[in-house]
C-alpha cells in the first residue's frame, strides 16, 4: 500500500506540498498583517491557485525564465526566490530581495529566471519572449514561461507575443490563470471567444485546458508542454482553471461574487486538501509527514515576518542608486 | 584611416563591427532584413531606409525580420537583453513609441531600480526622428523630450556621420537602455569617418565651435542651422560657440554652462515642440545654475506648438532655421 | 416565457471544453473553436424546426456557446425569420464540470424530451448515457476521438432527430440498440461505464487523463471494434472488428512491445501513430463478467483515465448489449427519402 503510483518520488512529493504550503502560508500571514495596517501600498494574494505554480514551475531548471503577473508571490516562491527576502520587500525593508524599491508588485530574482511581477498586466507576455529567443540563441535547451491572468489575456502585448512566438518558433509557453475575475469583472463577459485555447489555435500554436485546483493534472499537461517547448517543438498555451480565495487586491470587499462563494471553495476546491487526500490514501506520504511540512512552513513564515518586521528601512542614499549602471 | 561616408552608412558600419565583436549583439525590426517570408530577394530592404542592408548576408540569422508588433518584440529584445544578450531592436519611427511605450518606460528603464539594483538591461532601441521629407505628422516628430524625462533611460542623438557611429557602438556596449535617434534628413549626409572601431563617450557635448559671444547649444539636424547661423552672424562681427549636445541623458550641462559663463548669451535650438522640450529644459537648468552670468533673456528656438505640416511651404516653417537662430541671438543683444 | 408543455421537445447537450486536452499537445488534435460549436447547434436546431419541432432544451454552460446561441438567436429574430425551435435552458447548477451534464440530462428526462443529441466526446456521450435511460441520444463529434459518435453533418443528424421526435419514422427503424461496458469495483463499491472502451493501463494516477503512453496499456476491453475509428478501439478495430450491431465485443491481451507475441501501428489519437503490444485476444460474451488480470493499476473509460485500483480491489468488467437506444440517423434519412417525407411547401406540425 506505501507503493509509489505517481510520476515523482517521495521526496518530490513532498517538496510539492512544502512548495504549495509556503505559498499558501505566506499569502495568509500577509493577508493578515495587510489588514493590521503594516504593509505599504497595493498586495495581490495567490491563495487558492497553488497547484498551478507547483505544478508547473517543478518542471522548471534554475535558467529557465519566469515573466509573472501582478499577484506573483506565489510564482516567486514556487521558482525559489527566498522566502525571507521576499517578505522583507514587501514589508519594504532594505534586506528585501529588491532592496525596498519595489514592493509586492515587482518581486524579481533574475538569478532565479524569476524576471518579475509586473505591475502592467500583459507586459510580461513580450519579456518572456525575449527570454524564449535568448535561450534559442543559446541553444541550451532553456524554456520561458509568460504567466496571464484571464483579464490581461485581453492585452495587446499578450496576443501580439502567441503571434511572435508561433512565427519565431520560441521556446516560451503561455500559461492563462484562469480564476474566473478580472479585477470585479467575470471573465465570461471580457472574453468575446470564450476561450483562451480558441486564441491559441488562432495563432497558430496547441491550446490545452487542465483543472488548475489539480496538481497532477497541471503537472502531467506541462510536462508535456514543456517539453515540447524544450526540444524546439515551439509554443504552446496551458490554461489553468481554478479560484482565488482572496480579492483582486487586498480591501477589495469582493461584493462582485455570490454570497458564500469563498467559503465554498475553500471548502470544497482547495487544492492543498486533495493533494493531500491523494498522496495520503496511496500511502507514499502519511499524516504525519504532512504536518511535520505544515510545522516547518508555519516557523519559516514567522520568521519571515519577524525578520521583516525587524530588518531596517533603506536609507536615503539608497533613493539615488540603481536607476543606471552608470551614467 | 578615415574616408568619406554617409550617415546611414556610418550606422551599418557600427552595427556590423559590434555584432562582428560580440555574438551576443542581435539586431531586429520591420524589413531590417526584408524579404522574410517572401518569394523574391533575400536582403530585399535592409530597413526602410536601407541602414541595415548586407548585414544579413555577413551575420545570418542574427538579424531578423519582426513582424509589425512593436509591443512584442521591442518588449522581446528588453526580456532577452535582461537575460544577457545585447539586442538593437529598430523602432521604425519614433513617432510609434505609443505602441510599445510601456515595455521602454516601466519595464526597460525601471527593471534595475525596481530589482534593487540586481538587473541589467543592455538593450538599444534604434528609431527614426525629424522632419523635412514630408512625411507629415505621424511620421516626422521629434520625440526626445518624452524619453529623456524618464529615470533609467539613456538618450542619444548624432547630428553627423562620425558621431553617429561612434555613439551607436558606444550605446551597444552601455549596459543600460539606451534610445539611438537618428534623423531621418541626415541619412544621405556624408563625412570623414574612421574605419576602425571606436568609440564616443555619453555626456561629452562637442564644442563645434569657438566664438565667445553667444552660445547656441544644439542636437541633431538642428546643429547643422546653427553652424549656418553661426557664420552668417560671423559676417556681423558676432561669433558663436556652437554646442552640440550628443547626447540628451545624460547630458553634459558643465560644457554648456562653462561656455554661458564665458559669453553670458544663451540660444538653444530644438526641432522638437516648445513646451517641455529639451530646449526648455536646458533654459531651466541654465537659468537655475548659471543666472548671474546672464546679460539677457535666454531664447529658445523649436517647431511651433503644432503637428508637423504635409506640404513643403508649410514644413519648411515648421523646421526651425539658420535665420531664425541667428535672429534670436540678435535679440539677445538688443 | 411559457411554452405549452406538450410541445415537442428534444434536449441538446454542448460540451464547450472537450477536445481541450494534452492531446492538442502530443498528438495533433485540433481544438474545435466555440464559435463552431455554436454553428452546430445552429445547423441542427434548424434542421429540427423544419421537421416541427418546437422547443429544445439545453445545458447551460459558460463555455460561451449559450451566449453565441443567444447572439445568433436575436439576429434570426430580429430578421423576421422564425426557422428556429424555442431554446430554454435546464434550470440546472453550472459547476463547469461533468455533475452539468448528469443534471441537465436528468431535467430533459424528467421533462419528457424524445430524444437528446449529444455535442461532445467520448466522455460527454458516456456521462449522458448514465442518465438518459431509456431516452434515445445522437452523438455529433466535437470531442478529440470521438470513437462514439459518428461522423456525420450536423443538419442530417438534426433532421433525423427532427423527423423521429415527430414521430414520423416507426421504432423498429428510428432506434438502433447500443452495448456497454460496466466496470465493478469490489462488487459495486465503485462501478462506472464505458461506451467504446475500457483500458487498464500500469500507471496510476489520473493526472491529464488521456492515455499516450502504450507500453503500459495492459488490457483493452472494447463494445465494438471499427477500423476506421481511431482511439484505443482501434488497437482491436484492427485485429478483428466487430460491428455496432454485431454480438459481443472483444477482450485483448496487451504488453510491453519489446514482450509482445505481435505489436501494432495503431492511430491511437488523431495524428498519432504508436506501437502496441499484443499478446492475444477473444470474443467478449455479454453478461458474463471478466475479472481483471492486472492486479494494480488505472482503469480509463473511453481513453480516460479515471479509476485507479490497487492489490486489494476486485475488478470486473460486464459487456452488456441492448443497454441504450441511439438514433439510426442512416436509417432514418434512408426511410424518409423511400417514402418522400419531406416532399411539400411545409410539414404539418403533429398534434401530439
Amino acid at each position: 500500500m506505501n507503493e509509489n503510483m505517481f510520476p515523482l518520488s517521495r521526496d518530490e512529493l513532498l517538496q510539492v506540498y512544502q512548495t504549495m504550503r509556503t505559498i499558501r502560508e505566506f499569502e495568509e500571514r500577509v493577508h493578515v498583517e495587510f489588514s493590521r495596517g503594516d504593509i505599504p501600498g497595493f498586495v495581490h494574494l495567490y491563495a487558492g491557485e497553488e497547484a498551478s505554480a507547483a505544478g508547473i514551475m517543478t518542471h522548471l531548471r534554475q535558467h529557465d525564465h519566469i515573466a509573472s503577473t501582478h499577484r506573483g508571490h506565489g510564482h516567486c516562491i514556487a521558482k525559489g526566490v527566498d522566502v525571507k527576502g521576499m517578505m522583507a520587500e514587501i514589508f519594504g525593508k532594505k534586506s528585501g530581495v529588491c532592496g525596498g524599491k519595489g514592493g509586492s508588485m515587482h518581486i524579481a530574482d533574475l538569478d532565479k529566471g524569476m524576471m518579475g511581477a509586473n505591475g502592467i498586466l500583459g507586459a510580461g507576455a513580450p519579456l518572456a519572449c525575449g527570454a524564449a529567443l535568448a535561450a534559442k540563441f543559446r541553444d541550451n535547451g532553456d524554456i520561458a514561461i509568460s504567466f496571464v491572468g484571464d483579464g490581461a489575456s485581453n492585452q495587446g502585448t499578450f496576443l501580439e507575443s502567441l503571434n511572435l512566438a508561433s512565427i519565431w518558433n520560441l521556446p516560451v509557453v503561455f500559461v492563462v490563470e484562469n480564476n474566473g475575475y478580472a479585477e470585479s469583472t467575470s471573465v465570461d463577459w471580457a472574453v468575446a471567444c470564450d476561450s483562451y485555447v480558441d486564441r491559441a489555435s488562432g495563432f497558430g500554436m496547441p491550446g490545452v485546458t487542465v483543472d488548475g485546483t489539480d496538481f497532477f493534472a497541471v503537472y502531467e499537461a506541462a510536462g508535456e508542454i514543456i517539453r515540447r517547448a524544450r526540444e524546439g517543438g515551439g509554443p504552446s498555451l496551458l490554461e489553468c482553471k481554478m479560484i482565488r480565495f482572496f480579492g483582486h487586491f487586498e480591501g477589495d470587499a469582493q461584493t462582485y461574487r455570490a454570497s458564500g462563494e469563498v467559503d465554498d471553495i475553500r471548502a470544497n476546491q482547495d487544492c492543498l486538501k486533495s493533494f493531500s487526500k491523494t498522496v495520503t490514501a496511496s500511502g507514499v506520504l502519511s499524516q504525519a509527514d504532512l504536518e511535520a511540512c505544515d510545522t516547518e512552513v508555519l516557523s519559516l513564515i514567522e520568521e519571515a515576518v519577524s525578520s521583516a518586521k525587524a530588518a531596517e528601512l533603506p536609507t536615503e542614499a539608497d533613493l539615488l542608486t540603481d536607476v543606471y549602471v552608470n551614467y | 584611416m578615415a574616408r568619406t561616408i554617409s550617415f546611414k552608412e556610418a550606422i551599418n558600419e557600427a552595427l556590423d563591427q559590434e555584432m562582428t565583436r560580440d555574438p551576443s549583439v542581435i539586431v531586429m525590426g520591420e524589413d531590417s532584413i526584408g524579404g522574410t517570408g517572401s518569394p523574391g530577394e533575400d536582403d530585399a530592404w535592409g530597413g526602410p531606409m536601407g541602414v541595415t542592408k548586407g548585414l544579413y548576408g555577413k551575420h545570418g540569422n542574427r538579424i531578423m525580420d519582426t513582424p509589425l508588433s512593436e509591443s512584442a518584440y521591442v518588449g522581446a529584445a528588453i526580456g532577452a537583453a535582461a537575460c544577457g544578450m545585447r539586442p538593437v531592436a529598430e523602432l521604425m519611427f519614433i513617432d510609434f513609441l505609443g505602441v510599445c511605450f510601456d515595455q521602454i518606460y516601466n519595464q526597460a528603464a525601471k527593471f534595475r531600480y525596481m530589482f534593487g539594483g540586481k538587473a541589467e538591461t543592455p538593450v538599444v532601441i534604434r528609431t527614426m526622428v525629424g522632419a523635412g521629407i514630408n512625411a507629415a505628422a505621424q511620421h516626422s516628430q521629434m520625440l526626445t523630450a518624452i524619453f529623456t524625462h524618464i529615470p533609467g533611460l539613456k538618450i542619444v542623438c548624432p547630428s553627423n556621420p562620425h558621431d553617429a557611429k561612434g555613439l551607436l557602438i558606444q550605446s551597444i556596449r552601455d549596459n543600460d537602455p539606451v534610445i539611438f535617434c537618428e534623423h531621418k534628413s541626415l541619412y544621405g549626409v556624408e563625412d570623414e569617418v574612421s574605419e576602425e572601431s571606436y568609440v564616443i563617450p555619453f555626456a561629452e557635448a562637442n564644442v563645434m565651435r569657438d566664438g565667445g559671444d553667444a552660445t547656441i547649444v544644439a542636437y541633431g539636424m538642428m546643429v547643422g542651422k546653427a553652424m549656418d547661423a553661426a557664420k552668417n552672424l560671423a559676417k556681423e562681427g558676432v561669433e558663436c560657440d556652437v554646442i552640440d549636445l550628443r547626447t540628451l541623458s545624460p547630458i553634459d550641462m558643465e560644457t554648456v554652462l562653462e561656455s554661458v559663463e564665458n559669453t553670458g548669451r544663451l540660444v538653444v535650438v530644438d526641432e522638437s515642440n516648445p513646451r517641455c522640450s529639451i530646449a526648455s529644459d536646458v533654459s531651466a537648468q541654465v537659468a537655475q545654475q548659471a543666472f548671474k552670468s546672464l546679460k539677457a533673456q535666454i531664447e529658445m528656438v523649436t517647431a511651433p506648438h503644432t503637428p508637423v505640416p504635409f506640404t513643403t511651404s508649410l514644413e519648411d516653417l515648421y523646421i526651425p532655421s539658420a535665420e531664425q537662430v541667428a535672429d534670436s541671438v540678435r535679440k539677445t543683444f538688443n | 416565457m411559457s411554452i405549452n408543455p406538450s410541445a415537442i421537445s428534444v434536449g441538446i447537450v454542448a460540451n464547450p471544453v472537450s477536445a481541450r486536452d494534452i492531446r492538442r499537445v502530443i498528438a495533433n488534435a485540433t481544438s474545435l473553436q466555440v464559435s463552431d460549436r455554436a454553428n452546430i447547434v445552429m445547423r441542427v436546431l434548424a434542421a429540427m424546426r423544419a421537421c416541427g419541432v418546437q422547443r429544445v432544451l439545453m445545458m447551460p454552460e459558460n463555455g460561451g456557446i449559450r451566449s453565441l446561441l443567444k447572439r445568433a438567436l436575436q439576429r434570426e429574430q430580429g430578421l423576421g425569420e422564425n426557422s428556429f425551435p424555442e431554446l430554454e435552458m435546464t434550470n440546472t447548477q453550472i459547476s463547469g464540470t461533468v455533475a452539468d451534464t448528469f443534471a441537465a440530462t436528468k431535467a430533459m428526462l424528467d421533462s419528457g424530451v424524445k430524444a437528446i443529441v449529444v455535442l461532445g466526446g467520448d466522455g460527454t456521450h458516456r456521462a449522458v448515457v448514465k442518465i438518459c435511460e431509456q431516452v434515445p441520444i445522437t452523438g455529433i463529434s466535437t470531442g478529440t476521438n470521438n470513437a462514439f459518435p459518428e461522423h456525420r453533418e450536423p443538419t442530417i443528424t438534426g433532421l433525423a432527430v427532427g423527423m423521429v421526435a415527430t414521430g414520423r419514422i416507426p421504432e423498429g427503424v428510428a432506434f438502433a440498440p447500443n452495448k456497454l461496458l460496466r466496470v465493478d469495483i469490489n462488487g459495486g463499491e465503485r462501478s462506472d461505464i464505458a461506451l467504446v472502451d475500457i483500458v487498464v493501463s500500469t500507471e496510476r494516477y489520473i493526472g491529464a487523463r488521456a492515455l499516450w503512453r502504450t507500453e503500459n496499456l495492459r488490457e483493452l476491453f472494447v463494445t465494438f471494434s471499427d477500423p476506421e475509428v481511431i482511439g484505443m478501439s482501434a488497437i482491436a478495430g484492427l485485429l478483428k472488428p466487430i460491428g455496432r450491431n454485431d454480438s459481443g465485443g472483444l477482450y485483448v491481451s496487451l504488453a510491453v512491445p519489446e514482450q509482445a507475441k505481435t505489436v501494432l501501428q495503431v492511430p491511437i489519437a488523431p495524428g498519432l501513430i504508436r506501437t502496441v503490444g499484443v499478446q492475444s485476444w477473444q470474443q467478449l460474451e455479454a453478461g458474463i463478467p471478466v475479472i481483471l488480470k492486472q492486479s494494480s493499476g488505472m482503469i480509463a473509460l473511453d481513453g480516460e483515465r479515471e479509476l485507479e485500483f490497487g492489490p486489494e480491489d476486485t475488478v470486473q468488467v460486464t459487456l452488456h448489449e441492448k443497454a441504450f437506444r441511439t438514433v439510426n440517423v442512416g436509417a432514418c434519412m434512408r426511410y424518409t427519402g423511400e417514402h418522400r417525407l419531406l416532399v411539400g411547401a411545409t410539414l404539418d406540425i403533429p398534434i401530439s
